[in-house]
């Protein structure tokens, strides 16, 4: 619990513009409980990682989670700017994780110089909840190899091609067709406006 | 930006953004859906202004003493909500001084008592769990308390 949520501002942590977000905020406000899962979808994955830098018990995760989110729900068609949603999620997080882990005694400072919550993590959260909305729209057959060419370790093409019913040679047209449709979702729309860190592996980077 | 993009690279960030999803832990998530039960429910949202336990010179008082006491302010714009844990009972206090009813919930449920002019209420047993108070006035205006873990 906190202070008054909807002043809370942390240096470069404003957020972006995500329409996607200011539309389900909309909805939400409006008596939608399926937007407000939606909204719970995309960003718990940012919250949660948030809440990991602080080493809380699970007690401690769990009241976190219970006053960012019932904060949200307050705060509800209220918000200055609904579509930077995710930069305020985070800012609250942070805030209700130090005041948990103050709370319970905590010996040494909780959140490490170098896992601080930065305007990238807000970035990273929204891109990769656009990403998962997107994938989440590509019919099931893509979605399925998606997860197997994603998958840690990594599927052989052979593997996939038992698993999926697919011949070999098909997966790798198969994985371009799925891959050019998610480039042409319109979960993605705006997220050029989002920060552009390139995923790993990238030589321009 | 995605324009950019070949296809490994699109795709390990589309293996990250599953990654980041899959480890969460289920609870976490409903918690979150869970809270859409407090929308358009009448009531302030009082802050947290304070708690003994992270307050500096408290602290130092409660390392001296062995029954320490767990004290909470939450603050809305008309009233506030004070409490208080010692030798195993919640107490609180509405302030300015006022008589209403106190509901306390929890994750099975709520209960209400009555509170006196006085402003005073009790809740007993301390609840084992996450609960949270909802105040309401003889006015018929409610505040509430975020959920509170003792």
């Amino acid at each position: 619990m906190g202070l008054r949520a909807s002043r809370i501002r942390v240096p470069g942590l404003a957020g972006h513009h995500d329409p996607a977000a200011a539309a389900l905020c909309t909805r939400a406000a409006a008596g939608d409980q399926g937007a407000w899962d939606d909204i719970v979808e995309r960003y718990a994955p940012m919250v949660w990682s948030i809440c990991t830098r602080f080493r809380l018990s699970d007690r401690d995760l769990e009241d976190v989670a219970q006053n960012v989110w019932l904060l949200l729900v307050e705060q509800l068609g209220k918000l200055p700017e609904p579509a930077a949603l995710a930069g305020w999620l985070a800012a609250t997080t942070r805030r209700e994780c130090l005041r948990v882990a103050t709370a319970s005694r905590r010996p040494e400072p909780l959140e490490p110089p170098a896992a601080a919550v930065t305007g990238e993590v807000v970035s990273m959260a929204e891109r990769n909840a656009a990403l998962r909305a997107a994938l989440a729209e590509l019919p099931a057959s893509c979605q399925s190899l998606m997860d197997m060419l994603v998958s840690d370790p990594p599927y052989s093409y052979a593997a996939i091609s038992t698993a999926l019913g697919i011949p070999v040679e098909c997966i790798g047209p198969q994985r371009a067709r799925c891959l050019e449709r998610i480039r042409e979702s319109s979960a993605l729309l705006g997220l050029a406006d989002i920060g552009g860190n390139r995923p790993e592996g990238d030589p321009g980077a | 930006m995605l324009e950019d993009w070949d296809d490994e690279q699109l795709l390990a960030a589309l293996g990250e953004a599953i990654k980041a999803r899959a480890a969460v832990p289920s609870w976490f998530v409903q918690t979150g859906k869970n809270a859409y039960a407090w929308h358009n429910i009448d009531a302030e949202l009082a802050q947290l202004t304070y708690d003994s336990r992270t307050d500096a010179d408290a602290m130092a008082v409660a390392r001296l003493e062995t029954a320490s006491i767990r004290a909470l302010t939450f603050t809305s714009a008309h009233l506030s909500i004070e409490l208080e844990v010692a030798d195993g009972s919640l107490l609180g206090q509405v302030v300015p001084p006022q008589a209403g009813t106190l509901e306390t919930h929890t994750k099975a449920g709520m209960t209400i008592s009555p509170v006196e002019e006085a402003g005073f209420f009790a809740v007993r047993p301390i609840p084992p769990g996450p609960f949270l108070l909802r105040f309401g006035t003889t006015d018929g205006a409610y505040v509430m308390t975020g959920w509170i873990t003792l």
